[in-house]
Parts: structure tokens; sequence; C-alpha cells
């Protein structure tokens, strides 16, 4: 058969609309799932570009050492981007000596950074402190320093004032409202943004400071494990390479999640697909049987029935995949503009996988799930045309035994996750069995039932028995599309509640620290009146330790240091000598979890200290040990009494030290509480900190607002693969009831000519489609259950409980959805005359 | 090797059922001669259907031997057995057998354009027109009546120039004027293009305007008249 010939046999296929029905379900597969891939694509690559601007760059190095020279070297050599991000506590003074101000001084976190900086994420700026805050491209030039609202008020200055930094003096040029990389939930100190080049002149780095160096990193994925490979060996002990994933923040657990999810969804959509390609498939094979049998009469050999249908294929599968290529690219785009305010400014542009991925799963659902049937073709006997019984006796199940390696091919090469497929197909399999028989006991109590019912029902219970094979394999098949459905629908809420629940409406969004007691009734007023406010103060003081177990802190620390492998695998981290905060607390913070030992019920005897479990893994310390503190010069001694571990679903400060509530008696202590503030009342914070200009303001709302675009985009590209899936499902419901409508109509058509009222048949026929529906709803609901169970508790580690209401939905829907779709798909023939119908089946 | 064009020895037919073994034909010969026309007659079930598949290689006897058009058919495998068809044999059946998503024009291209006839539209048209179709060559089968499509169907089995003309009971779906006109456009065709045909028919008039009767009992040959 020549090229030409199957061009034109192609085409008249085409006219007669025996391909329509194929054509759709490929270019489901390929559009769904290049669309999904194109959408998943771009938006895990733009929220690793948003996610990485947590760190401010791709990966970074950070030590309490100057970064060598030699990494710098190294990165740069692989065409990596770098920054250099130095940070220091320092005091900054307001210069007396510009007339304005009056001399004050705040302690400030000074961040100096060289040009570049960030690598990811943006800067924002404001013109006046507190004010509607910008992007900005640029950065602080040489002598400039950019400063936190809060410090305006603090030093008494505006923009365009100086300051003094250690021994050198700055302009203050701007009003810095966000930085991408705004360090641990633990720092108070408000920042002051100058560039790494002016440090030495302050003269504030000594031997004995407590610098943090930075080294941001920018680039190819695969430059960046080049990189990390050639200085893996001079990491350790006193660098540390991180990406956001080690940051253990929830954002990378919600990515991980979403990702599963999404492809899970995509997983199904080809599933889908392949079914409806491999009932659209069958369907044109089996309305071919006679076509080949007058083709082999007239000459043609099962070679040229065999590349004559393949050809046919080959042209729909070309044709299919590039239109469904751009379908998918249609309708990815539709999305994107339509998911608009959720999506990052910029998606990157996608990678060619997409396309790949397209393109292999339309070909791969031709060869695995349609040329099965068409290839029996070939075995016809021409005898057909002269004795109708001859049927060739390709088996369907043979053509399931392709689709299955064909999918199971199709979903490893796709997920790249032996594991989701694995479950994914064990899971299909032990479903499709129960089903089969499930369907069988079903249908067989059915007959019974049925006999004693209307003529209506009787004669759709007795079509439904009489044709039990067709009817179990359809059962399956609507089972299997509604339980794929029902997965969806219950996964994607369960992932949304839990995202959702992180952050939740009104999470506090600003901390107050450094109120004084004589402040705090004063500052509670004007909370009350302008914030959303729980009404907590938190007592807190600076404290430090000198002695574990009666071993001086000194000495503790180097012995910790001295166990090498584990501190090399530590890295830095809070140093045991360090003053930091340390509240007093008689109920565990909201965020905060106990995961050894227990919280005190009530005040205990004996002052008691819970840590969190990464300072103390840290610096080596376990239940029962006894630590001496330093507090504001005096001493206390407390027993180690639980681990906690912190929950960062809300960007809340908390304490790495928390000492039971007797224990703080007779130490001075101030306060600090957290606050809901909506941005248009953020000139609050100028009033309430020129009142009480001791007091610091430490301002979450940028970072919770990140971490919110990333969760709504996350969620909306979970719904979108929801409703691809539904879409694929909906054409495998059609699909099917397409395949069985030629039997089916003959059948009622045959009965009309006998006699039967339309009124009758249509009525059989929802009757039908009605049981239909329900048996495959009950199998549905089943197999839902059963796979959200494992899917939740495996893979998506959600909180797993029983939908009951599923019982009930299931068989609801699959009526509804099995019995519309039947009676509009076979509605116009039942009320056209029997004549026709019988001469088109 | 047989001279006749179409020769068949000791054809025995057997097919397994639920009920046992049943044999259809036993012990049939047949020889047709170049030009010659021949009538298989017999009452319905007695296996005229299952001889012509065997004679024209649609189907492969139990036991016994064909030749058709100097080759030995059934030793032939299938894919050989289709070029033999599609070389010398045309085909009209009681049921037409045009496929109905085909205009009647494509339908009888389609032997022409199996065979890579580059002319397969001009030929298909001048053989519509010969059965006087020529107005209808753009209508799908089910707009045709049925002594229409068994009109296309002998224009099809025409088109490709048979040695062979196998017809199972080409009148049987039609009424009396109608089968009779399509009996004669039928021999009138076969006479022009010197056709050899073989015809199954239960119609008497018919069978005696063939050269030979081979009448068929029960799968056996119970006479052959000339
Ligand atoms: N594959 C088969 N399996 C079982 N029985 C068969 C098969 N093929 C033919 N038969 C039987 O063989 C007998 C002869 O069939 P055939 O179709 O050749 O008869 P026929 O003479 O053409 O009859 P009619 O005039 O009714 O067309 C019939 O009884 C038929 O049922
Ligand atoms: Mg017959």
């Amino acid at each position: 058969m020549t090229l030409a010939l199957v061009l034109r046999f192609a085409g008249r296929d085409w006219r007669a609309g025996e391909l329509r029905l194929l054509f759709a379900a490929l270019l489901l597969a390929v559009g769904a799932v290049s669309a999904v891939s194109l959408f998943v694509d771009r938006l895990q690559r733009a929220l690793v570009v948003e996610s990485t601007s947590f760190l401010g760059a791709d990966r970074v190095i950070d030590s309490s050492q100057a970064i060598p020279e030699r990494f710098r070297d190294l990165a740069r050599a692989e065409g990596l981007r770098v920054v250099d991000v130095v940070s220091f506590p320092s005091m900054v003074f307001a210069d007396s000596n510009s007339g304005r101000a009056d001399g004050r001084s705040q302690l400030a976190g000074v961040k100096a950074v060289t040009p570049g900086y960030p690598l990811r994420g943006v800067l924002r700026v404001a013109d006046e402190p507190f004010g509607a805050s910008r992007v900005t491209s640029g950065m602080p030039e040489l002598g400039e320093v950019w400063m936190d609202s809060r410090l305006f008020p603090a030093l008494g200055v505006a923009v365009g004032d100086q300051v003094l930094v250690g021994h050198a003096r700055f302009v203050v040029a701007k009003v810095i409202a966000g930085e991408p990389d705004r360090g641990g939930f633990s720092e108070f100190a408000p920042r002051l943004l100058m560039r790494a080049e002016d440090v030495p002149g302050t003269r504030v780095i000594q031997p004995a400071s407590r610098i943090e160096y930075r080294l941001g990193l920018a680039g190819d994925d695969d430059r960046l494990a080049a990189l990390k490979a050639a200085i893996e060996s001079e990491l350790a002990p006193n660098y540390r390479w991180r990406s956001i994933r080690d940051t253990g923040q929830d954002i990378a657990r919600a990515l991980e999640r979403a990702e599963s999810f999404l492809l899970l969804g995509g997983l199904l959509a080809v599933l889908l697909a392949g079914i409806a390609v491999a009932l659209g498939a069958n369907r044109y094979a089996r309305r071919h049987f006679d076509h080949v049998g007058v083709l082999k009469t007239l000459g043609a050999t099962p070679r040229d029935i065999q590349w004559g249908y393949t050809g046919v294929l080959l042209v729909i599968g070309i044709a299919g995949a590039l239109i469904g290529l751009l379908l998918g690219a249609l309708v990815h785009w539709a999305i994107i503009a339509a998911l608009g305010d959720y999506l990052p400014r910029s998606l990157p542009w996608p990678g060619p996988r997409p396309l790949v991925v397209g393109l292999v799963t339309g070909f791969i659902c031709l060869l695995a799930f349609a040329l099965p049937p068409l290839l029996g073709l070939r075995k016809v006997s021409p005898m057909r045309v002269m004795r109708r019984d001859l049927a060739p006796s390709a088996a369907p199940f043979v053509t399931y035994g392709f689709g299955v390696v064909g999918s199971l091919g199709l979903l490893i090469w796709y997920s790249g996750d032996v594991r989701l497929t694995v479950a994914a197909l064990v899971g299909g399999l032990v479903a499709g069995g129960c089903f089969a028989v499930v369907a069988l006991v079903l249908l067989r109590g059915g007959r019974v039932v049925g006999m004693q019912a209307g003529s209506m029902w009787r004669l759709a219970l007795a079509g439904l028995q009489r044709r039990h094979r067709e009817n179990v394999a359809q059962i399956m098949i609507f089972g299997f599309a509604i339980m794929l459905l029902l997965i969806m629908v219950l996964v994607r809420t369960a992932l949304i509640d839990e995202w959702r629940a992180q952050i939740p409406e009104g999470t506090p969004n600003h901390t107050l620290i450094n109120v004084a007691p004589d402040e705090a009734a004063s500052v509670q007023s004007m909370l009350e009146s302008n914030a959303d406010w729980a009404g907590e103060l938190t007592p807190m003081t600076r404290g430090r330790v000198s002695a574990v177990n009666d071993v001086p802190a000194a000495q503790w620390s180097r012995r910790i240091r001295s166990q090498g492998v584990s501190e090399g695998e530590r890295g830095p981290g809070p140093r045991l000598r360090s003053e930091r905060p340390v509240t007093f607390l008689a109920r565990l913070p909201d965020n905060n979890l106990v995961v050894e030992g227990e919280w005190w019920t009530e005040t205990p005897e004996e002052p008691a200290i819970s840590l969190t479990e990464d300072y103390a893994g840290h610096l080596g310390l376990a239940l029962g040990d006894s630590m001496a503190f330093d507090i504001g010069g005096l001493p206390l001694v407390a027993k180690v009494t639980s681990l906690r571990r912190i929950q960062f679903e809300s960007p809340q400060p908390y304490f790495y030290i928390i000492f039971s509530p007797g224990a703080m008696a007779g130490h001075p202590v101030t306060y600090m509480t957290s606050f809901f503030l909506p941005p248009e009342k953020k000139p609050f914070l100028n009033e309430l900190l020129s009142a009480h200009p001791t007091v610091t303001v430490v301002e979450w709302d940028a970072i919770i607002a990140q971490v919110r675009r990333i969760v709504a985009s996350v969620t909306q590209a979970v719904e979108l693969v929801l409703y691809l899936v539904l879409a694929a499902g909906t054409l495998v419901l059609i699909a099917s009831i397409q395949s069985s409508r030629d039997l089916r109509l003959k059948e009622h058509a045959l009965l009309r000519a006998l006699g039967g009222t339309r009124k009758l048949i249509s009525g059989a026929l929802v009757a039908e489609f009605t049981v239909l529906g329900a048996f495959a709803g009950v199998v549905a609901a089943a197999g839902a259950e059963i796979t959200v169970w494992a899917l939740n508790s495996g893979i998506f580690e959600l909180p797993t409980r029983l939908h009951p209401w599923l019982l009930a939905a299931g068989p609801a829907l699959g009526v509804a959805i099995v019995a519309t779709v039947g009676y509009l798909g076979t509605r116009k023939l039942v009320f056209s005359p029997p004549i026709t119908v019988l001469r088109e089946v | 090797m047989p001279t006749s064009l179409l020769y068949a020895t000791g054809l025995v037919k057997r097919v397994s059922t639920a009920t046992g073994e049943l044999t259809i034909l036993d012990d049939v010969d047949v020889a047709v001669e170049q030009g010659a026309q021949l009538a298989v007659v017999g009452e319905s079930g007695s296996g005229k259907t299952t001889l012509l598949g065997i004679l024209a290689g649609l189907d492969l006897p139990s036991a016994g031997q064909v030749w058709l058009d100097g080759a030995e058919i059934t030793a032939l495998d299938e894919e050989q057995r289709a070029r033999v068809r599609g070389r010398s044999v045309g085909f009209v059946f009681q049921s037409f057998q045009l496929i109905d998503s085909l205009t009647a024009l494509e339908n009888v291209m389609l032997p022409l354009e199996l065979r890579g006839d580059g002319r397969a539209r001009q030929g298909a048209r001048e053989f519509l027109q010969r059965v006087g179709l020529a107005a209808r060559t753009t209508h799908y089968p089910r707009q045709l009546s049925g002594g229409e499509q068994q009109r296309v169907a002998i224009a099809r089995a025409f088109a490709c120039a048979p040695k062979v003309l196998f017809a199972d009971e080409p009148t049987g779906n039609l009424d009396t004027r109608t089968g009779a006109r399509i009996a004669d456009l039928l021999f009138n065709l076969n006479s022009e293009e010197a056709t050899t045909l073989v015809l199954v028919t239960h119609d008497a008039a018919l069978a005696a305007r063939c050269g030979a009767t081979l009448a068929l009992e029960a799968g056996r040959i119970a006479g052959v008249q000339r």
C-alpha cells in the first residue's frame, strides 16, 4: 500500500466520522499531558525561583569564617554568579553633626553585600518609613546605607540624613522594606544594608566579633553540583553548603507534595486518555471487520491490511500529537492568563521536556492502546463477507494486556517515580479485579431482583444480563474513571485544607519586642485599638549559658567540637556562649511541638528548661542535663525537661530556650507580643514607635505574603490538574458509551420495530445506564477510599480518615454522569425512525 | 497441472461444532473452462456458499486441491491467495457488501487502487456508466436502492477485469424484475469481457442461462448438467 493510498483511506475514514473518537482521545491525551507538563514545568521553575529567593540565591555557603577566595574562583570558573553577604550586629548612631538628629543609637543587623545581590528574589524599598514599598533592581551606592523603617524613629533620622556605623559615616539613601533572605526567624535587629566594600572603613570587624559570611551562588543545577563536588572535601567543618531544601522550611515540603500531586494527576490523565484511546480504537476496529473482509476479497493481502491500518493510525497519531501539542500550549497559556494574579510575575520559559512528554505519550498511547485491536484486523477472514458469524477472535483482554504494559512504561517514564507508579499500578490491578467480581455479582443479583420489576426495568436488566461481558467491562471502565475522579477530589481537598491551615487569615505578621514593664499598659491599649491582637504579652530577657552539667561552657563547647564527625555534620549553628533571648512560659506556644520529654503542666518546683531539638542536638544537650545561666548578672540553674520542634507553618519568632514560669522570679524582663496589622494600617507603627522609642518592631508581613503567594499558585495548579483529569474522565465515559452504543441501539431499534414504544425504549436505556452508573459508583467509592488512604498515608503524609459520604456520593455521581452522558449519547437515535437506525448500525 | 481455468478435486470441508464434527462438503470435484459459466444449485444449507468460498480462495478446504488461473491456491498462504484474488477474481454477493462510508465511485475505485492503478478514477467512472449509474457516483450506499447497490457491486467486480467472477445469489435480495435486470447486466458484461462465471443461485431460470449446472445435496454432488 502506498502512502498516498493510506492518506486517501485515512481521509475517507475521517470523512465518515470513524476516526473522530480516536482522534479526540488522542488530542486529549497529548493535550492534557503537555498542558500539565508545560504548566508544571514552568510553575516548578517559577516556584524554585520564588523559593530560592528565601535564600537570595540558588545555593549558599555559610560560615563564621571568611569565605576562601578559592571558592569564589572555582564558582566563577563554573560560570556561576556569586555575591558576598556579610552580616554582623553593630550599633548605629545618628550623626549629631548633621544637625537634626540628637545622637541616639540603636543596635542594627548590618548586612553588607557585593554588586549582584540578591541573586534570586528582589529588594523592596520605600521612600519614607513604613510607606508603600516597591521593587527595585538597584542596591546601595558606595557610602550609602538603606535602613529598615523602624530604625528611622529609633534614631530620629529621615531619608537623606547621615548615620555612623563604627568609624564610617554614611548617607541614608532609602528605606529598605524587604529583602529575600531576611535571615532566620530569630533575627530581631532592624536591618541596615550597605556595600561590602565599605565594611573595612567602619573598622567594626574585630577578631572576636560575631560575623556570618555567606557566599551566594546562582546558575545551572549541574554547574552547582560540579562546584559542590569540587569543594566538598574542603567544606567541613567550617563551611556549610545549603539549598532551599535544607532550610527545613515547610515551603519545601509543600512544594514536594504539590509536585507529587501534579504528577499523580498527570498520570491519571494519561491513563484515562489511554483508556479512551483503547475504546476508540476498539470501536474503530469493530466497525472495520466488514471493510477488511471486502478489501480482502478485492485482493488486499494481510500485510496490506496491517500496513494500511498502521498507516492510518500513524497519520492520526502525527496529526493528533501535533494538534494536541498546540492545544496543550494553548490550554496552558489560557491557564496562565486565567491564574494571572496568583502566579509569579514572570514565568520562566519551559524546557523541552514537556513537549517530548506530550509527543511520546501520544505515540505510546497509540502503540499500546490503539494498535493491538487494529492489528487484529489482519486476521479477519475474507469469508466474513459471506458468513457474518465469523467474528475475529481478537479477545479484548489481550488488548488490555498491551495497555497494561504500555501504561506501566509510560508511568515509569513519566513519573520517574517507581514507588508512585507501582502503587498506582498495583492499586489499579487489584481494584480492576475486585471491580470485575463485584460487577458480575451485582449483575447476577440484578437479574433476580429484576424479574419482579416493571417491564422497563426488566427490559434494561435483561439487556444488562445478556451482554454481561461487555457490561462488566463497562462497569470497570466507568468505575475506574469515577474512582480516579474521586481520588483527585479527595486528595486535593486534603492537600489544600492542609496548606490553607498553615497560614490562616489574620496570622500575626508583626512582633513587638523590648516592651518595658512600665510601657506594657500603654502599648496594650494602643494595640487593642489599632491592631488585631490576641492580647498576650510574653516576658523575655537575655541570658548566656555559663555551664552545662557543671562543666564550664567554653570547655563544653570545645568538647562537643572535638567530637569530629558529628560537629562536621552540624556545621555552624547556635553558639553555646552567645547571649540570646530567653523566655518564661506556662503554656507551650502554638507552633511548637514537644518531641522528647514533657512540657510542664504546672509550675515545677525546680526551674525547668525546654530547648528546641536543633539547638540541643547541635550543642550536645539532652534531657536531664542541667544548665547554668547568667541572666543579667544573676545566676539561674535549670534542668532540661523537654525538647521542642518548631513548626514553621507561620513565621513567628521562637525561642531556643524557654524556662518554666517560676524561674522568672526576680529577673528583670521586657515583654514581646505579636499581632496582625493589615497593610493599610502600617503607619500605626510610626505612631507606636514615636510614643515608645525603645520598643522594637519585627515585620513578618513580606514573608507571609510570599508564602501565601506560593501556596496560592500551587493550589491553583492542583485545581487545574483536577479539571484536566475530569475532562479525561468524561471523555472515557463518552468513548465507552459510544462503543457500546451500536450494540444497544441495534437491539432497541429491533424492539421498536417489533412494537416497543419510544418511551419504553428510552426509559429502558436510561434504566440501563442508571444501573451501570450505580454499580460503577459503588465500585468507584470503595476503590477511591482505599487508594486515598494509601496515598495520603504513604505519599502525601496527610492525615487519613474515612469518608462515609462516599458510599452515597459515589453511586449518585455514577448515576448522574453515566445516565446523563449515556442518554445524551443515544437519545438522537432513539428518536429517529427505527429504519434509519437499522440501516446505520 | 490441470488445463481448466478453475479446477478442484476431492474437496472436503469439515467443521467442528458444539455437537461434534460436521461435514459440509464431501468429495466435490469441479472444472470450469476459460469463458464458461457454471451455476451451483441446491437446497439451503447444501454447502453452495462454502464451495464458492473455497473455489475463490477465500477459505481453505479440509482436504482436496484447487487450481485457479494456473496457481494451486490450496498450496498458497493467505498473502499469496490475496494476490491471486486481486489479479484474477471478482465477486458479487447477495448482500452487496459495499463499504458504506465510501461513495459509489470510491467503492468501484477500491480494487483498482489496491492494485496501484493510476487511472482508478476514470476506470471506475467508465464502469459505473456501463451499469447505468453515471449520475449516482457521489452517492453513498445508504442512499441507493438494493438494485442500484448491486449494480455498483457489479461495476466493482468487473472494474479490475477479473478472469473469474464469483457470484453468490446476486439476485437473492432483489424483487423478480430488478433481479432479472441485474442478471441481464451480469451476463452482458460477462460476455463482453469474456469472463468466466461461477454463480450460486436458487433461481432455475438464472441457472438455465449458464452453460453448466452443478447440483449439491448435503455437501455431495447430486448431478452435473451441461
Ligand atoms: N463455520 C461453520 N460452522 C458451522 N457450520 C457451518 C459453518 N459453515 C457452514 N456451516 C454449515 O454448513 C452448511 C452449509 O452452509 P452454506 O452456507 O454453504 O449453505 P448454502 O448452500 O449456501 O445455503 P443457503 O442457500 O441457505 O445460502 C449449513 O448447514 C451451515 O450451517
Ligand atoms: Mg449460501
